[in-house]
This record gives C-alpha cells, sequence and structure tokens, in this order.
C-alpha cells in the first residue's frame, strides 16, 4: 500500500511506516518518553530527507505528548509557572535551532552536526541512566533504601541571581538556569527532530531538584508547546512538515503508546530505566557506526538552496 | 430447498454472534490482554524490530519500488497506452488543451481548481514554447516526427511511476522493412536543469565528513535514453557531445569556481558522481536496444518515469541517425504535475507555511486528543 507523500516527494509504503509508528509508539509509551530520538534516525535510514523526518518528527510529538500533559494537568502536576519560564527558553532555542538547521543545510553539514548531536547526548545520558540504573538494581538486592532525591543539598546553581518562586515545586531558585535549561532543550528539539524528555527531565531532577511527580507534568507541558512551536517554525523557514507522514507516524504511534504504557506498568523503575538506557546506547552506536565506518559511497548530492 | 434457507439462518447466527462479540470488546478489554504473557511477547517483538534496524547497517534503499517497476514491457500493454491517445498525423496544435489524466473530482474545491488551472496555463506556454523544433539536416531528404503517448502525467497521492511510450515516424524513408535497420533513432528523456552540488567526504580525525564539493550549473533532474542500438555504434562521441546524447555526454558544467580549484581528473569523478548517484536513484537510465521499429518508418519506445521522477516537464529529444550521420531532430515534451489533493497539500505548504504549520499542530493535537479520549474511557 503505496503512498506519496506531498513534501518528502516520494512513494512509502504505509504499512511499513504505520507498523514504525507502533513500536517506536509502545516503546516510548513503555518507557514514557516522546520517542523522537527513536524515531528520526529511523526516518532518516529509511530514505527520508533528514530535513523533513526533523521537522514532521515535531508535529508527531506533540501528538504524543498532548494527551499526557493533559492527564497530569488534571493530576495537577503541571507547574505552569516555572513551565512558562522553560517555555521561554524553549521558544528562543527553538527559533535559534530552526535558523542553525537552514544556515547548515546550505553549508553541507547538516547531517554531521545531527549525527554528533546525537552520539554525544545519547551517549551522556544513555552511559549515566544505565550506571544509575544498575547501582540502584544493585542497592535493591542488597537491601537499602533508595532514594532518587536528596533534599537540603545546595549546588552552584542555587547562588544565582534573579530568583523566582515556583509554588508547585516547592522551590525558590533562580530563573536563569531554567531558561537556559529550556533553551538548550529547545534547540535540540529543533535540530535533533526529539521532544528533548530525555535531557529536561533528569536536569530537572538533578540539577534543578524539582519534585519527580511535577518533573514529569512539567515537562510534558514544556515539550508539548516547544515542539508546536518548531513544527510551525519548520513549516514557515524550511517547509519541511511533511503533514501525510505525520499521520502515518502519529496513528501508530498513539496506539502503540496505549499498549506500551499497559507493558511498562509491569515491569520496575530501575528495570526501565536500564530498558531504556540500553535502547539509547544502541541508538548512539548505530548514528556513530556511520560517522567512523567508512560510507560505500562517499558523494552526495544535494540541492542548492532548501530541500528542493 | 428447504436446505439452502438453514444454511443462510446458520450464517446470519454465526454473523450476529461474532458482531456482538466484537462489540463487547471495551479498551480494557484491550490493556487486560496485554498481560504477563503477552507484554513479554510485544516487548520482544519491539526490540527485535530494534535490533534489525541497528544490525542493517548498510541495506539504505529507499528507490527499491521504483527499481521494481523497471521489469520488462508487454507489448500489449504498450498498445493499450497507445490506443489512449489519438495518434496525430501532424505535430499537435500546441494550442490543444493539455489532456486531463483523471476525471474530475466530485468536490473539487475552489483553490484545487486555480491550482490546476494555473498549472495548466503554465504548461501551455512551455509546451507552445517547445512546439514544432523540427531540425532538419539539408543533405538528406528524411525527417523524424514524434510524439509521447501522454501530455500530462498526474502525481496524485497514488502515484507509484508511470510508463509513457514515445513514438514517431520517420518521413521520406527508404527503408524496405523494419529489421533493414536502415536507420537508427535515439531518444532522450530529460527532465528540468538544476544547480546541484556534489559533496565528497573524506576521514577527518576517524570522522567521515564532506570535506570537498563541486556545484554543478544544470544538472538534468531526470535522464533516459533509449535507441535501437548502444549508442557506441551509432554515431562518434563528436556528434553526441554536441547533443548530450549518452550518460558520458550529458552536459554537466562545474561552476568555473570550483573548476579552476580541482584538477580535471578530480572534477571527472565529481562528474561520475552525479551519474552515478542519480542512476542509482532510478533517475538515470539507459536502455541500449529500447527503441524498435515497427514498420518502415513507424517506431516507439516504452520508458517507466519512476515514482521518484521530479515534477516539471520531461523533454523527448528524438535524434534519426543514418550511416552515423545525425539527419534529423525532433521534440515532444510531457508535463508532470501534481494533482487533486497532492497538489492543493504542496501548494499549501509553500504558499501558505503558517497557516500550514498550525494545521499541523492542530491535527496532532486532535490525534492526541482522539486516542486519550479512545484508549482511557473506562480505564482506571
Amino acid at each position: 500500500m503505496n503512498l506519496y507523500l506531498p513534501i518528502a516527494e516520494m512513494p512509502v509504503n504505509v504499512l511499513i511506516f504505520l507498523g514504525m509508528g507502533g513500536a517506536v509508539g509502545f516503546l516510548s509509551g513503555m518507557f514514557g518518553v516522546g520517542g523522537g530520538f527513536l524515531m528520526t534516525p529511523l526516518l532518516i535510514f529509511s530514505g527520508i530527507p533528514p530535513a523533513v523526518a526533523i521537522g514532521t518528527e515535531a508535529a508527531q510529538i506533540v501528538a504524543s505528548s498532548v494527551s499526557g500533559a493533559i492527564a497530569q494537568y488534571q493530576r495537577r502536576n503541571v507547574d505552569i509557572k516555572m513551565g512558562i519560564v522553560l517555555l521561554t527558553g524553549g521558544i528562543i532555542g527553538s527559533i535559534l535551532g530552526v535558523q542553525i538547521v537552514k544556515e547548515l543545510r546550505q553549508l553541507g553539514q547538516f547531517e554531521l552536526f545531527v549525527s554528533l548531536a546525537y552520539v554525544i547526548f545519547l551517549g551522556i545520558i544513555g552511559s549515566l541512566m544505565m550506571i544509575e540504573s544498575l547501582n540502584t538494581m544493585r542497592k535493591a538486592r542488597s537491601g537499602a533504601v533508595v532514594s532518587a532525591r536528596r533534599p537540603g543539598q545546595h549546588s552552584w546553581i542555587h547562588g544565582l541571581p534573579l530568583k523566582m518562586r515556583f509554588h508547585r515545586s516547592k522551590l525558590y531558585i533562580s530563573a536563569i538556569p531554567v531558561i537556559v535549561l529550556g533553551a538548550i532543550v529547545g534547540f535540540l528539539g529543533a535540530i535533533m527532530g526529539v521532544g528533548g524528555g530525555f535531557i529536561i527531565v533528569p536536569a530537572m531532577i538533578y540539577l534543578l531538584r524539582v519534585p519527580t511527580n511535577v518533573v514529569v507534568g512539567t515537562s510534558l507541558f514544556q515539550i508539548l508547546f516547544v515542539t508546536s512551536a518548531t513544527t510551525i517554525l519548520h513549516s514557515v523557514q524550511n517547509h519541511t512538515v511533511d503533514i501525510v507522514l505525520a499521520m502515518i507516524l502519529m496513528i501508530g504511534g498513539v496506539i502503540g503508546a496505549q499498549f506500551g504504557a499497559v507493558a511498562g506498568e509491569k515491569l520496575k523503575g530501575e528495570q526501565l530505566r536500564f530498558l531504556l538506557a540500553g535502547l539509547v546506547l544502541l541508538v548512539c552506536l548505530r548514528v556513530a557506526w556511520n560517522l567512523v565506518v567508512m560510507p560505500s559511497e562517499l558523494y552526495s548530492l544535494s540541492s542548492i538552496v532548501g530541500g528542493h | 430447498m428447504p436446505g439452502r434457507d438453514q444454511i443462510r439462518q446458520k450464517f446470519r447466527q454465526r454473523f450476529e454472534d461474532a458482531n456482538r462479540s466484537i462489540r463487547k470488546i471495551k479498551p480494557q478489554d484491550l490493556r487486560s490482554a496485554m498481560s504477563g504473557r503477552n507484554a513479554a511477547f510485544a516487548l520482544g517483538a519491539a526490540v527485535v524490530v530494534i535490533l534489525i534496524w541497528v544490525l542493517n547497517t548498510g541495506g539504505n534503499d529507499p528507490d527499491a519500488s521504483a527499481r521494481r517497476q523497471m521489469g520488462a514491457s508487454s507489448p500489449a500493454a504498450i498498445m493499450e497506452e497507445m490506443s489512449k491517445t489519438a495518434m496525430p498525423a501532424e505535430q499537435a496544435d500546441p494550442a490543444a488543451p493539455a489532456k486531463k489524466a483523471e476525471p474530475a473530482d466530485a468536490q473539487h474545491s475552489a483553490l484545487e481548481a486555480s491550482v490546476e488551472k494555473t498549472e495548466q496555463e503554465k504548461a501551455e506556454r512551455r509546451r507552445a514554447a517547445l512546439a514544432d523544433r523540427t531540425v532538419q539536416n539539408p543533405n538528406f531528404d528524411e525527417s523524424v516526427e514524434v510524439d509521447i503517448s501522454t501530455r500530462s502525467v498526474a502525481i496524485t497521492s497514488g502515484f507509484s511511476g508511470q510508463r509513457i511510450v514515445v513514438f514517431g515516424a520517420v518521413h521520406n524513408s527508404l527503408q524496405a522493412s523494419p529489421q533493414q535497420g536502415l536507420y537508427d533513432v535515439v531518444v532522450v528523456l530529460e527532465g528540468a536543469k538544476s544547480k546541484l552540488i556534489s559533496r565528497r567526504k573524506s576521514n577527518v580525525a576517524g570522522l567521515w565528513i564532506n570535506t570537498q564539493s563541486v556545484e554543478f550549473e544544470s544538472v538534468p533532474s531526470y535522464y533516459t535514453i533509449s535507441s535501437t542500438r548502444p549508442i557506441v555504434e551509432i554515431s562518434t562521441p563528436r556528434v553526441f557531445d554536441e547533443y548530450g546524447i549518452g550518460f558520458q555526454h550529458i552536459r554537466i558544467e562545474p561552476r568555473a569556481a570550483d573548476a579552476a580549484k580541482l584538477g580535471p581528473a578530480e572534477l571527472q569523478s565529481f562528474r561520475e558522481s552525479i551519474i552515478r548517484l542519480k542512476a542509482g536513484e532510478g533517475l538515470y537510465q539507459r536502455r541500449p536496444t529500447g527503441v524498435e521499429f515497427i514498420g518502415r518508418s513507424l517506431f516507439r519506445t516504452s520508458i517507466d518515469l519512476p515514482a521518484n521522477v521530479p515534477i516539471g516537464t520531461v523533454v523527448a529529444r528524438t535524434y534519426l541517425f543514418r550511416d552515423a550521420e545525425l539527419i534529423a531532430e525532433n521534440t515532444a515534451a510531457v508535463e508532470l504535475q501534481r494533482q487533486g489533493l497532492e497538489a492543493l497539500m504542496h501548494s499549501f505548504a509553500f504558499d501558505y507555511p503558517l497557516l500550514y504549520g498550525m494545521l499541523a499542530v492542530a491535527i496532532a493535537v486532535g490525534a492526541g486528543l482522539a486516542a486519550s479520549a479512545v484508549f482511557s474511557r473506562g480505564a482506571h
């Protein structure tokens, strides 16, 4: 069953892409992540032009984060004030990122930049998560009490000026690290085609020390709005959002996510984190492999401006 | 007959039972179905998919489907396609409206209609400019006439490539039979030309990075050559160079600034990279025995436009050779244009990008809400 994509300008097999959306949706539902870091490389490896893959994936992340964000909001797990501060940074980062995508495409270094971003960020996050989950599992086996949050500890972050009170998070910290974090995530979202949950969640927990239940809701809130903005920016700047492809991925993704969420409930937190870390590292290695191993074709073609 | 009634009764009973049991399935049933072994199985399947992808390092083959359609052409299919378009005795009237390949959609929106209208007008202008480009060698009596089985190819959401037939006739043919082989015909199909950059990777500190690049001025987006015999047997490279006939002779010129930087051998390897990569995508094709004489003067060749063929005008340049000498030349064109939903969405994305982006977000929000409404009903 083939369908011709209007923006990617190529025919694709709908069933394959539905299946891809479903498989990634399943994993993202199970681990509670957006799945952009899996979907974007998958799309690129299946022949979708990288810029279109990234623009389209932003739209798909909107779909996969909206229901979660609403559910969290109803459970009063969203710190709106912190979300808005994050969002301010996020939109700045996103505008910057979309602009850089444009520049890099003209220079012919876009794919290299994306690959490096993937290797670096997935490598760091994956390794940290792997170590943390292994430690937790070992401690759990030896019977020690595990606590992720260690309140009362202060770092340099708490010494910065421009302090704000975030009631729901029970925090009184500077707005600067929050804005910077938002900007980094927005920037990466725009260039890597990811929601950035895998960066923002650990950063909020370990750097800002936001309570875990508020972290998930607030990060979803931020991701929802930043990826919406990114989708619109990519449409305007690069014309690289393929609605047809996005819809195929969404259908597969939202259904897969529901089953994934149920499967995830069967596993312990540290087991989930261990599996997720393994997955993240696999993707990281896969992207790194392409950078390091001599390609079978050294030449590549591209048109002068934009995707056409 | 009582037997048949009984069977019918039984079937109806079965159908209603099945229907009732389907209706009984609720979202929480689906959730509970995901317990234990099923969840493990689904997880396993997902991991297998990821593993296959991770291990599949070289198998990046987006145009397999395009190549699959390059199968051998059956004569019956070609004749059928040729009969669809009345064969004109003379070069077709350039003012004639381009034939619509699809019946008009019942729900033809105003925007869609206007898009098609302007597209058709553009196509008409291009066709008019191309029409009647008959070139004749004064030393010979023969001339060549040519047309294409269709004037326009509609790129719709179901587009998966299309076969076109280029056919023509040799005027004042001296050939006694098609087997005599007095004439050679070369048909070159060429898409719109555009600037293209070829980049070469080299190893920098262990990473494969684009380092050198050459910009080429006018690269055909699509190029297919079909001839009665391999072209080396037909004429000399000098003629092929002059007319851009054959992969080695396509006029692809590097930008002067880039040409000055590199040696001729390097430039040649960049030039070859374009042809190799385009051929790999199925966009450059060779059919050394694709043109066939049917009668003393009538010839035809069928060409499969691949699914990834770039949108725009494809020009069919036809050359008639006798004894290695080019004696006549003629040109026909086919317009590839987006139609229906495809045209609507593409022009929407490029003409109203802000609205398009907002629509994409709205669809995404709608899909997310719909999914959570469907799946959360009854659960928790």
